[in-house]
């Protein structure tokens, strides 16, 4: 019998709740990235948003990030859970920023800068069945209890 | 070659706050708009066209205020960039006067959020920031935790904003909250997104203003001397896609919206006499300054705990006690705040009347788009 299943290795079985979002096998964040200047961007676009003229191709985005400022959630509409944590995190091999929750950390416990990684999770069941997947990032390295 | 002015021929609110289910979307915009007819001394006859700044309103609220108001039948438009959406109606009102399309239209913002928004709003569902739990306090929360981190600033600092802007509420009839809050009240409210606490927050809110607006052939028709207020320009921008790994707060989208109001309305940044900004939060209040070119970098926090923005200081920043204490009917927004501007440039401001304002602003920010630095922002620049 194999040990019980993390959250992870449950969300591979699944699909990502958009296309073209995020690879599973293993865990990658997919971006696009500009052949002429080499800026990146999460989610791919179909322009170089940063010199507005190279062409752009697919490209899978480092899962290193650090947390460049967070939050809290204490009070959020109907029908979602709190508190969470939501940070803007920098994947900095890719100079990329994106926003997502960060887990693994008590609230009280974060940090700006603090290192993180990232994660699939759960992200509800399509209408099809099938179940979807998201990201999020754990905190990983020493963190205060 | 920028458009020309639109006078401000009349002006006029329902106070905002929250209302029960039988005062509709439909009516507080007709008490908006009366009230503003009745301020020009001009009947409904005049009217040539209306302006509808809205967000929940749902499909074509500006023709069903239309068909209760009187002005069946003529051309109505309705508009939505969020919470710049009355501004947004404002532009377009005064675009249409320069161009000669219309002499006198009439503009009301109006919405009815309390129920119809509970717990906060949010982007749209289909914005891939919504998707993993942004809420617009949490985006706030995080500029705030940088701003606190990159300038020395403290949580004080920041809370001050939301003390002055109620101290200046105190004396606007129209104001949803009109006591004054001390600085312990501020930082210990609930927290809804840390740092941020229920008083660094605007309301969910429920109200309508509105402005008569018309061209110099309009003024004739109306029989109004050309005296009054003018609106000289109104700035629209838009968030841009932003790259790299840059300051939160580096606030570009409110540059560029600076940018477009002194450009279209030739007035220049140090003329400005007083601000209505889009305090939302607290913390936006501060960074959105900061953008426009009004405060020095990293020194907002810190105007606003040493009064500089309060009435009687160095540039007063929400003299009618902004959206933090006069509410945030979000699609009413905008007009309220030229309808503030209005009653300020012609002195009439009572309690809270800027001494000698001349020239005048009000910004507005409507909603956040993933990946770029916000949705809509509006400048209207106004002179007496």
């Amino acid at each position: 019998m194999p040990s019980a299943e993390t959250s992870s290795s449950t969300a591979v079985r699944g699909r990502p709740f958009r296309e073209g979002l995020l690879a599973l096998e293993p865990p990658r964040l997919l971006g696009s990235r500009c052949t002429d200047c080499g800026a990146a961007s999460f989610p791919a676009r179909a322009f170089c948003p940063s010199c507005r003229t190279g062409a752009v191709e697919p490209t899978e985005l480092s899962p290193d990030g650090r947390v460049h400022s967070f939050t809290v959630v204490r009070q959020a509409p109907a029908g979602v859970e709190v508190p969470y944590t939501l940070a803007w995190v920098d994947l900095p091999t890719d100079r990329v920023r994106l926003m997502a929750q960060v887990v693994g950390v008590v609230p009280e416990a974060v940090a700006l800068d603090m290192p993180v990684a990232l994660e699939l999770t759960p992200f509800g069941t399509a209408e099809d069945g099938a179940e979807l997947v998201g990201y999020r990032f754990r905190a990983t390295g020493e963190v205060a209890p | 070659m920028s458009p020309a002015p639109a006078h401000v021929a009349g002006a006029g609110m329902v106070r905002f706050g929250k209302y029960p289910a039988e005062v509709t979307l439909e009516s507080m915009a007709l008490g908006a708009a009366r009230a503003a007819l009745a301020d020009a001394g001009a009947g409904l006859g005049s009217v040539d066209g209306l302006y509808v700044g809205h967000v929940f309103g749902g499909p074509v609220a500006g023709q069903r205020i239309a068909a209760q108001l009187g002005l069946d039948g003529r051309p109505v438009s309705n508009h939505e960039n969020y919470c710049a959406s009355g501004a947004t109606a404002v532009r377009e009102a005064w675009v249409a006067l320069a161009a000669g399309l219309h002499d006198v239209v009439l503009v009301i913002g109006v919405e009815k959020m309390t129920d119809r928004v509970a717990g906060g709003v949010r982007p749209d569902p289909g914005d891939l920031d919504a998707a993993v739990g942004y809420v617009m306090a949490a985006g706030h929360a995080m500029s705030a935790r940088r701003y606190l981190a990159d300038h020395e600033a403290t949580r004080e600092q920041i809370a001050a904003v939301a003390v002055k802007n109620h101290a200046h509420s105190v004396h606007n009839p129209w104001a949803q909250y009109r006591k004054p809050i001390s600085l312990d009240q501020v930082l210990g409210a609930r927290p809804i997104a840390e740092p941020l606490g229920l008083l660094d927050c605007s309301p969910i809110s429920d109200g309508a203003a509105a402005v008569l607006l018309c061209n110099p052939a309009g003024l004739r028709r109306l029989g109004i001397a050309p005296t009054g207020p003018r609106v000289r320009g109104v700035g629209l921008v838009s968030g841009s896609v932003q790259t790299g790994l840059g300051d939160i707060n580096a606030e570009d989208v409110s540059r560029r919206a600076g940018k477009e109001a002194w450009r279209l309305s030739g007035v220049e940044p140090g003329e400005i006499d007083l601000v209505e900004m889009h305090d939302c939060f607290t913390i936006a209040e501060i960074v959105r300054m900061e953008g426009l070119g009004l405060v020095p970098h990293g020194r907002g926090a810190a105007w606003a705990a040493e009064g500089m923005t309060a009435l009687g200081g160095r540039l007063p920043v929400n003299p009618s006690g902004g959206l933090l204490s006069r509410g945030h009917p979000v699609g009413a927004t905008g007009v309220a705040q030229v309808c503030e501007l209005t009653w300020q440039l012609r002195g009439t401001a009572g309690g809270r009347q800027v001494d000698g304002a001349r020239t005048a602003l009000a910004y507005c920010k409507g909603g956040t788009v993933n990946g770029t630095d916000g949705g809509s922002v509006t400048t209207v620049v106004m002179t007496a």
